[in-house]
């Protein structure tokens, strides 16, 4: 015991580099995972409660500037009543205003699917990995390999998939990831490919399998195949912005910007749509090889 | 040293909290954000020696894992490592001009790039043009922001360090 007091430094270093290297090599079994549950579960209401009092913070910071906006408006207001000028164009302006608040308030409607909608509380503190974590879990009716979709402006898009689903909180794929492979096709010539994260073009996204006979204009729309189970057919992805030609491939490649951005995207929805059969059952396979 | 425990502790914490908020990805620069917990951590192992930074290193690393996508052990293990030799290159080795803080923290995290690159690579998932996309962006990125981070931590662990005569 005294030598391990004495050489605590060293000790201690060995026994973390072990404990680590074991970890890693037994990252599939449940000791690895139960541990995870535990430090995860910690970190949750941390987590959440940094995001509730932040997001309060801004709704009392809202609230101030709205003030200051109300008695703005309320000054305009006296001078056009003095005036009494542009009574019509001012009218017609909140009513576009109004329409647009209710646009965006019925966004969940849009989404066309039965949908959870939800907020990104977290995403991975580090650079290398690139995973969404929201606060809506099992208990909400998510389950893993459910799509998950977002809108940019008035374009609802893809944003990932779920992989992981807790009491309260879910973690999201993004199609950022290179683990995440999507069957998709070019709106336009309906081609189809595979699409994945680009490990070297981080940020965006890659689509193999292209046949190279196929012209692929710029901006050209990517959406959702419908192969693979998980996403259902014609769901926006991205755009193409780039091509790749290689004389030793029978393919080419396209670079996709994905419409949602992954450092952007707060709220997104849960569309509770069921994967294929198959895919379920080669899940529970999977699961149960654990 | 009480003391120390709790407020590293809470900086750690905080440092997580924060570069996993979403907030945080505002403040991407060429396409990464820098790693806080690493920076505090590299300040420990600096001012405190290898065994109290190498054991914040192990704890805040877990965390980090559990909250990433990452197997576990992944982000633990470099940060463990360079925490153990960082407290070797100490205050007593080396004084804390803004030149070394800046040249201890890029070179600290060029090796944790590295060490996570290779372990990425034999557990897990990894490209090698990381090295350009995520590592080097990184490794600026924290030296540039460790100079402030050091200055309010040296403000923070005043009454600690100064029991050392640093």
């Amino acid at each position: 015991m005294d030598f391990f007091i004495r050489n605590k430094t060293g000790a201690s270093l060995v026994f973390y580099i072990l404990f680590c290297i074991i970890s890693m090599s037994l990252q599939s079994t449940s000791f690895t995972l139960s541990i995870e549950g535990v430090a995860s579960a910690f970190m949750t209401p941390f987590q959440k409660l940094y995001w509730y009092s932040q997001n309060n913070v801004r709704k009392i910071w809202a609230g101030f500037t709205d003030l200051n906006s109300l008695n703005e408006e309320l000054r305009l207001t006296r001078e056009k009543l003095q005036n009494y000028e542009r009574t019509a164009e001012d009218l017609t302006e909140i009513k576009s205003e109004n329409e647009k608040l209710r646009r965006l308030l019925n966004f969940g409607d849009k989404v066309g699917y039965d949908n959870v909608p939800a907020m990104v509380i977290s995403k991975d503190p580090d650079n290398w990995f690139r995973t969404i974590i929201i606060n809506r879990g099992s208990n909400d009716g998510i389950k893993i390999n459910m799509p998950v979709v977002a809108f940019n402006a008035d374009e609802k898009a893809v944003v990932g998939k779920v992989i992981e689903v807790r009491g309260s909180v879910s973690r999201i794929l993004p199609v950022i990831s290179s683990d995440l492979k999507i069957g998709v096709m070019l709106q336009d010539s309906r081609s189809p490919g595979l699409m994945q994260g680009s490990a070297s073009r981080p940020g965006l996204a890659q689509i193999d399998y292209l046949s190279k006979s196929v012209q692929i204009p710029s901006n050209v729309y990517v959406v959702t195949s419908g192969q693979g189970g998980v996403f259902p057919q014609g769901l926006l992805v991205g755009r193409v912005s780039q091509t790749v030609v290689t004389k030793s491939s029978a393919f080419q490649r396209a670079i996709v910007t994905p419409i949602i951005d992954y450092n952007k995207v707060e709220e997104v929805y849960v569309i509770k749509y069921v994967p294929g059969q198959e895919l379920v059952e080669l899940t529970q396979k999977e699961e149960q090889k654990k | 040293m009480i003391l120390v425990y709790i407020l590293s502790a809470v900086i750690l914490a905080v440092s997580l909290i924060l570069q996993s908020h979403p907030s945080f990805d505002a403040i991407r620069f060429a396409g990464v954000k820098p790693d806080l917990s690493f920076i505090a951590i590299i300040y420990f192992s600096y001012s405190f020696g290898s065994f109290y930074g190498q054991t914040c290193a192990f704890i805040t690393g877990i965390f980090q894992d559990a909250n990433s996508n990452s197997p576990l052990g992944l982000m633990t293990l470099p940060k463990v490592l360079i925490a153990f030799f960082a407290g070797f290159v100490g205050r007593s080795v080396f004084q804390g001009s803004s030149f070394t803080i800046i040249l201890i923290i890029f070179v600290a995290s060029l090796l944790k790039g590295g060490l996570t690159l290779i372990f990425a690579l034999i557990f897990n998932d990894a490209s090698v043009a990381s090295l350009l996309h995520i590592v080097l962006p990184e490794s600026v990125y924290n030296a540039v922001i460790a100079m402030p981070l050091f200055f309010i931590y040296d403000k923070i662990f005043e009454f600690e360090l100064s029991k050392e005569r640093y």
